[in-house]
């Protein structure tokens, strides 16, 4: 199996642009979440998102268009040859808004092709790109078929990009559903009451060990394992056994020959809702045993960005390893049992090579991903 | 990469069926019709009613697929994922969701449109209704073979330890605006499997580089590779 390393990265986030300002945000223990004043959330139950500062539509456009432009600028240029893999579960979906609302008629944008076709074209890349719609483990599951391609030797280097914003469709439904938070919600802690939505755009640049090394670049982390599971077990309700997570953690760590001992810490969905942690402390428990390794998430700082929460993830994670650190998880003041000890609001020091990156979502959906550090 | 073809099913404007009870191709165009419960199970399924009609097609295809593989009873669950490629996806639920938005402001919204407003709510539903436990997925990308799924699904099988994978489209038909092209309503999934299955197999199925063989000969498109398989029914 070839090495995959994470070459380049970009990102856009509600702590910034860059990924230096999303690290040092999440070290500060700082949180984008804040009013929303995007649409009126006059009838929804929450009224508080984290959205990127200073994003405008452009006219007759999307909030995806503005994005795109500072991820391309951010991440410089792209091999020509690179494969592209899009993950976003809703894509332009404030053109549907604008449509549905009988302001235009329905555009060709709604759908998928026209936005790879943008991304390619924007990166300049010969692959007009595939969009992998798997919820909100959509980039981690990109990220693993890009890291498959590569290891099976089919390409030696796979764009991968992600992207959702925060929009009234989708707050609304999940205001429905009963899932948003009145307040900054708080991930793993024993008051928490629900998600907080957020949005962000993120690029990760995968290459084969030989490829990156001919291109001199200084890899920020290898993807060392990688798995998916499904819970067949509800749609919008994770299995309450975490057996479909504990199936995906299992393969990553199939996949990379890796021992969960070796595993220095984790990246956790963390959603804040009530359901979902205590599955995932369930799944983690049952998978360490009585050695969990320290834990966060970063939804209390950058909500939940939906298809882009993965693609941000590993990155965060990829500085964790670099750093030896991983952030605090903001608004977990008093953790859950299953996590006392091992989830803090304070920034943990890790000692290790390898990080475990989790998501869930609907359709009973899991992906992990393991990445290995000292690719520098 | 290669992997046996195990199981064929859909629900096209030629109708519901399953490979093994038919001759002729069913990717056809025309008005597609929405499956109800009883054309697909033969229990009551109170949960079926309340699927958006994206999920029902896609669902009653995976339903035939696993039947005429005679792979649908199970005991425990299976690594089996699913991998549907679909232009539009669930546009369509998108749509009524939002006319339960606009009224009143958001006060209506409508969390059960809102569960199927992900187009891959329905292979949760098949995961849960058949015990699927493999990697599950919906893929976007212009491709007028509609062969890609195929492709990606058997990429599943030669880098994960799934058993099998469901693999096919979905598609209801575009709304107006968007009617443009060659477009194919309805679903169909073929089930490949790491081995053959428990009903004789069409036959095997090969990637060699872009190319894709079925029984050693080349296919181009979905249509030319159901019509081979069905040939192995005379």
């Amino acid at each position: 199996m070839k090495k995959v390393f994470i070459s380049k990265v970009a990102c856009v986030t509600p702590l910034g642009s860059g990924p230096e300002a999303l690290w040092e945000g999440l070290l500060d223990g700082r949180s984008g979440i804040a009013p929303l004043t995007r649409f009126s959330c006059e009838n929804y139950i929450s009224s508080i998102a984290a959205c990127i500062k200073d994003l405008k539509v452009p006219a007759g456009g999307s909030l995806l268009d503005p994005l795109l432009e500072r991820l391309a600028e951010q991440l410089g240029e792209v091999p020509r040859d690179a494969r592209l893999i899009v993950a976003s579960t809703k894509g332009e979906i404030d053109k549907l808004e604008v449509a549905c609302r009988g302001v235009e008629m329905l555009p060709e944008s709604v759908l998928f092709e026209p936005l790879l076709a943008k991304i390619s074209g924007r990166f300049g890349l010969l692959d007009t790109g595939l969009n992998i719609n798997a919820a909100c483990t959509s980039s981690t599951v990109a990220l693993a078929r890009g890291a498959a391609m590569i290891a099976a030797g089919q390409t030696d280097c796979v764009l991968v990009y992600a992207a959702d914003i925060v929009s009234e469709f989708v707050f609304s439904g999940f205001s429905a559903l009963q899932a948003l938070s009145g307040e900054r919600c708080k991930p793993f802690d024993t008051a928490r009451q629900g998600l907080n939505l957020g949005e962000a755009g993120v690029a990760l640049l995968l290459m084969s060990e030989e490829r990156a090394m001919r291109q001199k670049e200084t890899p920020l982390a290898t993807i060392a394992g990688w798995g998916s599971a499904n819970d067949a077990h509800h749609v919008t309700a994770p299995a309450r056994d975490g057996s479909g997570l504990i199936l995906a953690c299992r393969a990553a760590l199939k996949k990379g020959g890796i021992g969960t001992e070796q595993i220095a810490a984790i990246n956790a969905h963390g959603t804040a809702t009530i359901y979902n942690d205590a599955m995932e402390l369930t799944a983690f428990n049952a998978l360490f045993a009585d050695k969990l390794p320290p834990l966060h998430g970063v939804k209390g700082s950058l909500g939940h960005c939906l298809g882009a929460a993965g693609g941000v993830e590993v990155l965060v994670a990829g500085y964790a390893l670099q750093q030896q650190i991983i952030p605090g998880t903001v608004g977990c003041e008093q953790p859950e049992e299953a996590g006392q000890g091992r989830v803090s609001s304070a920034p943990q020091a890790i000692c290790g090579e390898y990080l475990l990156c989790t998501n869930s979502g609907f359709g009973g959906v899991n992906a992990a991903l393991i990445l290995q550090g000292g690719a520098r | 990469m290669r992997a046996w073809i195990n199981g064929i099913g859909w629900v096209t404007p030629a109708g519901f069926s399953q490979g093994r009870q038919s001759d002729s191709s069913p990717l056809q165009g025309g008005e597609l019709q929405i499956p109800q419960r009883k054309q697909v199970f033969a229990q009551i399924d109170k949960r079926f009613g309340r699927l958006d009609d994206f999920s029902r097609v896609g669902l009653a295809a995976v339903a035939f697929c696993l039947r005429d593989a005679d792979a649908e009873k199970w005991e425990e669950k299976r690594p089996i994922g699913v991998v549907a490629a679909s232009r539009y996806g669930c546009l369509q639920t998108d749509i009524d969701y939002y006319q339960t938005l606009i009224p009143e402001d958001g006060k209506l919204a409508s969390p059960n449109l809102f569960a199927y407003t992900l187009p891959n709510s329905f292979l949760g539903e098949a995961a849960l209704r058949f015990g699927l436990t493999g990697n599950s997925m919906i893929i976007n990308r212009h491709d007028s073979t509609r062969l890609e799924s195929i492709k990606v699904g058997l990429e599943e099988l030669a880098w994960s330890d799934q058993s099998g994978v469901l693999a096919g489209i979905v598609d209801l038909g575009p709304p107006p605006e968007l009617m443009h092209g060659d477009h194919l309503p309805g679903g169909l999934f073929i089930l490949l499997g790491r081995e053959p299955g428990n009903a004789a197999p069409y036959g095997e199925l090969e990637q060699v580089g872009e190319q894709l063989l079925f029984n050693g000969v080349e296919v181009t498109d979905l249509s030319q590779l159901i019509t081979a398989c069905l040939a192995t029914n005379i």
